[in-house]
């Protein structure tokens, strides 16, 4: 008997791998092991120099000119509008569309730092500390000039929302290195006032990937992790009782319906099990001594603040948590930049400082990939009136500061440079997609070989237009 | 269409007879290979291979073809082959070559090589003459001709298929599972024991037929189908970007029911949707119905141009109706000309231009318009259960208030005699330890005044850390007081204060816990607008932005403010009281010269205002007889006595909720807002937009279809009602297949095509294409009649197959592809909402209204929006609703929900994934909770031996009787539960949120109860 063929597509296959299909390759006894476990069979396309990634995320859009972009001489500008030359027709946004541009020189003191020499503003003093641990790229840029898509940009590689978030395409693609914590968690920080830019979900989101790959919030919050508190009442032995009834009868039911999602099934509730100890022992800091609080300052006593957050990203990495994102919302600085940029410099620099040094003491720092941005930069002109203390920046996607540290960038580096008004790259421009193609050079990924069909077309993280792996600053 | 030619309607199928499944061959399939008798066919064999391998570069989209050639056309490719003769051919050696110049796909385009057996295909297909065609989803669907006409035409094209490969359907699966599995399919509910029963006991042979007669009637059924329409519509109850407005478009939801459920033509469901507000005498309904093309997200963001946003949202409508009616991936088509597909660029913006002249300007919150305001007439039950709730909770809170004057009496009999010799409220802190972080010295004297000297740095914190003997703290009192007759040590000799902190710190932990200050009232404050220095309470955001200051007031006078801490403050011994002032305005220099801090354990008006408390009035009025007290002064004395009076606060708080939920109902019930197309008055000019951009206009485009796809019908009118008519013309390919490949993925869960967005080149080819056409055929010669085309699927026996499987097929068929079994998947996690509620008898069957706001764990919108919303759960029974009505957050969807549609853009593919975050959500999520509790104390008193109850949750859960091995598996379990809960009524009590008669036992059948609703079984469309 002949059989017609299935028309089994291996992309339909590979990209429903957690559906349907996911039985079939258990059936087929392709996987052995836990599915959690389960990263692409191609992957890495090369040897790793990162082994995972630790993201701090800062919304909103950091002013490089007040922090690392030091244009001295701006001085001589200072109140003058900024020629037509430099601007070339950029869009602003409709907040300052109709305000002459007039320049507001940066308003901080800069230092060259340790032996790179790196400039680093006043109001990042801890920062200048481990100047010689960090690469600097200053020359980011961007597409988008509004806060969402910009943000969706950056962590998407598209402006509108649908796409897999970095993450979700690093968890799907290289699997997990833990059995008992999920790969790719996001934590945000905790802060009093409501947030002009709220963090959507999306930007951790899995986009058409499978909704596994999703980054997991690790809420400060009875419950770190949704739903992962057993109700009062309900102790350890009877849970443990009640999933052994579960998973007998399920055995059952498989034995009738051969079906191997039955099978995944009865695993995954053991890994919830497993979560259920392992979450609370990871955000448990009580084992942690004052040397570390110390180190990482005040704040990191206070639960859910960014320097908490930042120990837990140390505890995550130490656990093999493939990707891990932080959050730290607010830095929108329209207006008051001496009151309110210093705010969110005070939130995040010690600590920041402090989970390099940290990491780097550990013998962390080599094998992870520390990232520290936000979505864009800020202009130039000072928005609101440019000689008060009332002023501010608005957005400006042209051109912005990155650094990473650790996980095969080279240390004490700068790279890229802007012309004397920071408003446009003058040398070595890297765009979004060329940091994303560069990130998953270090993770062992070729980008460009590295898609997902939906739709009908192979997705990538880097989109279609070419894009660049940043080589010279690889170490 | 008549009748006779399609049984089903009269309910007249047979199920055949039971064929047991037989497994020829156990050989394992690899082949791609046509059989080699079979001639090549161009659209299934061929076409792929090109779309795959060439059509990037040698396609339609002249921007991006390479070396002018053209692969996607018969006569391009008769250039690179000669007729009859594969190894004369370019093309072929092309493929073939060794050379890497040569070789094409190139290897830079990371493309592998073609395998030999797809350079083999390519041979026989010039050898037979390279028959061209058109791909197959733009060919119109016939219907072919069956082997059995009286047949079902389902059964009769899947048994071919079958057969061919050695197999057969497998035998119908138990009745239980059947009107399981048709319950869940039809209403999204499983069936009650007495439905199950009436089944089980109807030996009719149309005993399957009434069943699906009668879940087709139920109201439930338009809500079934209406979450599969929400998921395409992106439906959702807020705008989705920046500050996420919410939006009253529920009433389009409840149209949409109402459309499923009056089973209205699908064809006219669409032009409704399209283009309701266009139709003669168009009706307030069919206005309301063109909802559908708004419900996407919009952006209020600041600073964003509005017209790229309007240009997004036009977008949007077309991608949705690509997606949804076409089965095409328009999207592509945004930025250039299609690869595979032969929709141009410029196809694409002439079918924006149907869209482009909206009467809306890009604005989002409540500037979305054009709007229609509409009032909706099924808000009566939803008011009904919110206007009872506060009649059941008004007498409660007024009882409770009486009960309290009882104890109230002997406590103000003991105010009045312990503060006879009068009464402090506040009391002075005395510091442990004064610090500061930018150098500012301070040093207390005995009155607790603290003053700061040494260096004044422009910006200061100055922190006191403090022991507290106080049994709890309710507030803080912050005095200023004047030094050398200014406030600060600036020049101005003002202070500002940008935030206070208050935070508790423990000996034994290195971590502090932030202590929530909930308000906060001042003598006197500067006059100042939003983010100015003035209001006090700017002190409570930490925003350096704001906060308080006393400019224009005295200088030479102490000032004071009063903090209200949320949750009165308890501390250990061994714990310590942080009390932080910020100054960090922008311009700085103005840090507090001199201050005294105190704190207070009395609740209520004494921590909300500056005057004196009441406890200090009764002191200062020297009564000895409490009875004697001035009505005034006793009125405030009971509020404070009710502030510290758990039972009133707790009846107080539920009474509000119930009140705030009837408030909000109220407003529901009137007119609201629903966003509709209308056209404006001057339409706008549509361009080709370059590269996608919303502000680089090519050339001009007028409103068309792309003609690849259908000719325009005759005499419709350009506009959107002529576009509608395109979409469901019966020249139109495309969209009966779409739709019907819909139903089918619901009842099967997964399509006949599976790629439900993708009928194009590069989507997958139908498992069964002549079954695909003659549904979509029979679909629009039905009258595009819904409840017909469900009806002929499910009464065909491939509906009704058992869903078991054996090993050797599964490895053979691992996706069921061939449909040799029954569909076995998780059901969609809303629908396990609804069952956990059902099966417990919680459910409120109530159709339509405000959507409500099931339980979520608390803080889950706090956190996201840094607490600009509140999620707080519905209350009373209006908490049971079907999930259908969630409200919706785009920003943040409801937790309780895995693997739905995002709503953010249209989604037609179901996900399906197995994660542990799932297995915890139904372990612990509330609802499951709450209906594991109710069965529980149902199955207690019931009454019986513990098999008879086991078996009644099993009936409840699974429509069934459970073996007798799993019941002792149950049984064993039960009584683990039992013995610990005996041992502990503790944790029963806090299990059970309760302490009924017979704790013990009904938390034991609680964790049975939640054990069986986890079962895979339970949640599984079997």
């Amino acid at each position: 008997m002949n059989h017609e063929p299935l028309h089994t597509t291996r992309r339909y296959f590979l990209g429903q791998c957690t559906g349907v299909s996911l039985g079939a390759m258990a059936a087929n006894s392709l996987l052995a092991s836990d599915t959690s476990a389960l990263g692409l069979p191609s992957l890495p396309h090369f040897a790793p120099k990162a082994k995972r990634v630790i993201f701090l995320t800062q919304s909103g859009g950091p002013s490089q000119l007040e922090l690392f972009d030091h244009k001295p001489g701006l001085m001589k500008w200072a109140g003058k509008e900024l020629p037509e030359s430099v601007r070339q027709g950029q869009r602003l946004t409709t907040m300052t569309a109709n305000q002459k541009q007039l320049i507001l020189p940066g308003i901080t003191k800069f230092s060259q730092c340790g032996q790179s020499g790196a400039t680093i503003g006043e109001w990042l003093p801890h920062l200048q500390g481990v100047a010689d641990e960090l690469c600097f790229v200053k020359s980011m840029h961007t597409d988008q000039i509004n806060h969402a898509p910009a943000m969706t940009q950056f962590l998407t590689g598209h402006q509108l929302a649908g796409r897999p978030s970095i993450g979700a395409w690093v968890s799907y693609g290289l699997g997990s290195l833990n059995r008992n914590l999920p790969d790719f968690i996001v934590m945000l920080s905790k802060m009093q006032r409501p947030s002009d830019q709220p963090l959507y979900d999306h930007y951790w989101g899995s986009g058409f990937l499978p909704s596994r790959y999703q980054g997991v919030k690790l809420r400060n919050a009875k419950d770190r992790v949704l739903y992962l508190n057993d109700p009062e009442g309900m102790p350890r032995d009877v849970r443990r009782g009640m999933l052994d009834g579960l998973s007998e009868l399920n055995q059952m039911r498989y034995q009738q319906t051969h079906d191997p999602e039955i099978e995944t099934r009865i695993r995954q509730y053991e890994m919830a099990y497993r979560m259920q100890s392992s979450v609370p022992e990871l955000t448990d800091l009580s084992s942690e001594p004052e040397s570390v609080f110390d180190l990482y300052g005040p704040d990191s006593r206070r639960s859910g603040s960014y320097a908490a957050n930042c120990i837990l990203a140390r505890r995550l990495a130490e656990r093999d948590v493939r990707f891990i994102q932080l959050f730290h919302p607010d830095w929108d600085h329209h207006s008051r930049l001496p009151s309110w940029c210093v705010a969110r410099c005070r939130d995040t620099d010690q600590p920041t400082a402090a989970l390099i040094k940290d990491l780097k003491q550990r013998g962390l720092l080599d094998e992870t990939l520390v990232i520290w941005g936000g979505e864009f930069g800020r202009g130039v002109a000072g928005q609101g009136k440019w000689d008060s203390p009332e002023a501010g920046r608005d957005h400006h996607p042209r051109c912005f500061t990155m650094w990473m540290a650790g996980g095969g960038v080279k240390p004490g580096m700068t790279y890229g440079s802007t012309d004397e008004f920071s408003y446009n790259v003058a040398e070595n421009g890297v765009h979004v997609h060329d940091l994303h193609a560069t990130v998953m050079h270090l993770l062992g990924i070729e980008h460009e070989r590295f898609t997902y069909r939906f739709q009908g077309l192979d997705f990538r993280l880097t989109g279609v237009e070419p894009s660049r792996v940043v080589k010279d600053i690889i170490a | 269409m008549q009748a006779a030619a399609i049984p089903a309607r009269q309910g007249a199928y047979m199920v055949p007879p039971m064929i047991r499944l037989q497994i020829v061959s156990a050989l394992t399939l690899i082949a791609c290979l046509p059989l080699a008798a079979e001639p090549v066919n161009f659209s299934r064999d061929v076409l792929p291979l090109l779309s795959d391998n060439c059509l990037s570069c040698h396609g339609q989209d002249e921007s991006h073809r390479k070396a002018d050639l053209r692969l996607d056309t018969r006569e391009g490719v008769l250039t690179q082959i000669k007729l009859g003769k594969p190894d004369a051919s370019e093309l072929i050696a092309r493929i073939v070559s060794d050379d890497e110049d040569e070789l094409m796909p190139p290897p830079k385009s990371h493309k592998p090589r073609l395998k030999t057996e797809q350079v083999a295909m390519l041979k026989r297909w010039i050898s037979e003459g390279a028959v061209w065609g058109k791909h197959w989803s733009f060919e119109l669907p016939v219907k072919a001709k069956l082997s059995d006409a009286k047949a079902n035409p389902v059964d009769d094209l899947v048994t071919k298929r079958l057969s061919k490969n050695g197999l057969a359907l497998a035998p119908r699966t138990a009745k239980h599972t059947l009107i399981r599995r048709a319950s869940f399919d039809l209403i999204g509910l499983p069936p009650t024991p007495e439905e199950v029963a009436a089944f089980e006991n109807d030996a009719s042979p149309d005993a399957f037929a009434k069943v699906v007669r009668r879940l087709l009637e139920s109201p439930h059924f338009g809500e079934r189908m209406a979450m599969w329409w929400l998921d395409a519509a992106r439906y959702s109850d807020t705008d989705g970007f920046q500050s996420d407005a919410e939006r009253t478009n529920w009433p389009w939801r409840d149209w949409v029911v109402s459309a499923f459920n009056s089973n209205m033509r699908f064809d006219q469901f669409t032009i409704e949707q399209f283009a309701g507000d266009l139709l003669p005498n168009a009706t307030p309904e069919q206005k309301l119905a063109t909802c559908f093309h708004r419900n996407h997200m919009t952006n209020g963001e600041g600073g964003r141009d509005p017209e790229e946003s309007r240009v997004d949202y036009v977008i949007d409508r077309v991608n949705t109706i690509g997606t949804t009616w076409l089965g095409l991936t328009l999207g592509c088509t945004q930025c250039h000309t299609h690869k595979f597909d032969p929709i141009s660029h410029a196809d694409y913006y002439s079918l924006t231009a149907f869209f482009n002249s909206i009467d809306e300007d890009g604005k989002a919150g409540s500037a979305a318009k054009p709007y229609m305001s509409y009032k909706s007439n099924l808000t009566a039950p939803a008011l009904a259960d919110a206007q009872r709730l506060v009649d059941e909770r008004t007498p409660l809170e007024a009882a409770s208030r009486k009960t309290a004057e009882k104890p109230f009496e002997p406590w103000l009999a003991a105010r009045v005699k312990e503060n006879r010799g009068g009464f402090k409220a506040w009391h002075t802190l005395m510091a442990n330890k004064l610090e500061t972080n930018e150098g500012t010295k301070l040093a207390q004297n005995s009155d607790a005044i603290v003053t700061a000297s040494g260096p004044n740095p422009k910006q200061d914190e100055y922190r006191l850390i403090t022991t507290v003997k106080l049994p709890r703290v309710t507030g803080l009192k912050l005095e200023v007081l004047p030094l050398n007759g200014v406030l600060s040590r600036g020049a101005s000799g003002e202070f500002i204060l940008t935030d206070i902190k208050v935070q508790v710190r423990s000996k034994d932990s290195a971590q502090v816990r932030d202590i929530l200050v909930r308000g906060a009232v001042a003598d006197v404050q500067a006059e100042s607008k939003t983010r100015q220095y003035g209001d006090v309470k700017g002190t409570l955001d930490d925003d350096p932005r704001n906060g308080w200051t006393t400019k224009g007031h005295p200088k030479d006078n102490p000032h004071v403010a009063v903090f209200e801490i949320a949750e009165p403050l308890v501390l250990s011994a061994n714990e310590e009281l942080m009390v932080e002032l910020r100054h960090r305005s922008t311009d700085g220099d103005a840090n507090i010269a001199s201050f005294r801090l105190s704190v207070t354990d009395q609740a209520g008006e004494t921590v909300r205002s500056v005057k004196a408390s009441p406890m200090e009035d009764l002191a200062d009025a020297k009564v000895t007889d409490a009875t004697k007290l001035d009505a005034k002064l006793r009125a405030r004395l009971f509020d404070q006595f009710l502030e510290d009076h758990a039972p009133y606060r707790e009846a107080k708080a539920s009474l509000d909720r119930a009140k705030k939920q009837l408030a909000e109902i109220k407003k529901a019930s009137g007119n609201v807002n629903v966003m509709v197309l209308a056209e404006r008055k001057e339409p706008r000019d549509t361009f080709v937009l370059v590269r996608g951009v919303w502000d680089k206009h090519g050339d001009k485009v007028k409103q068309d279809v792309p003609a690849a796809i259908a000719p325009w019908p005759e005499s419709a009118s350009r506009d959107r009602l002529g576009l509608a008519k395109w979409i469901v013309s019966k020249d139109n390919p495309l969209t009966a297949r779409v739709i019907v490949n819909h139903f089918w993925q619901m009842l099967f869960g997964a399509g006949l095509v599976r790629t439900p967005e993708d009928f194009g080149l590069q989507g997958e080819r139908p498992t069964h294409p002549e079954l695909l056409d003659w549904l979509a055929v029979e679909f629009m010669e039905s009258g595009w009649d819904v409840k017909h085309l469900l009806t002929l699927i499910m009464s065909s026996a491939t509906y009704q197959q058992d869903s078991a499987t054996k090993p050797e097929l599964l490895a053979r068929d691992p996706e069921n592809r061939l449909l040799a079994r029954g569909p076995r998947f998780r059901l969609p996690s809303w629908m396990l909402r609804d069952a956990a509620l059902r099966t417990a008898g919680l459910i409120n069957p109530a159709l339509g209204g405000p959507p409500v706001r099931p339980y979520q764990p608390a803080g889950v919108w706090e956190e996201m929006f840094m607490g600009r919303f509140t999620y707080e759960p519905s209350e009373g029974v209006l908490q049971h609703r079907r999930t259908l009505y969630a409200f919706w957050r785009r920003a943040i969807a409801p937790t309780f929900l895995f693997d739905s549609a995002q709503r953010r853009v249209c989604e037609v593919r179901n996900a399906r994934t197995n994660t542990p975050l799932q297995a915890l959500t139904l372990l612990n999520d509330q609802t499951f909770m709450e209906a594991s509790r109710t069965l529980a104390s149902q199955v207690v008193k019931q009454g019986g031996d513990s098999t008879t109850r086991l078996q009644w949750l099993s009936k409840r859960v699974l429509s069934r009787d459970a073996t007798t091995q799993e019941l002792s598996v149950l049984q064993r379990e039960l009584d683990r539960a039992l013995k610990h809960y005996r041992e502990r009524p503790d944790d029963a009590a806090k299990y059970l949120q309760s302490s009924p008669a017979n704790a013990a036992e009904v938390a034991a059948y609680t964790v049975v109860a939640s054990l069986m609703l986890n079962l895979d079984e339970a949640i599984t469309h079997e």
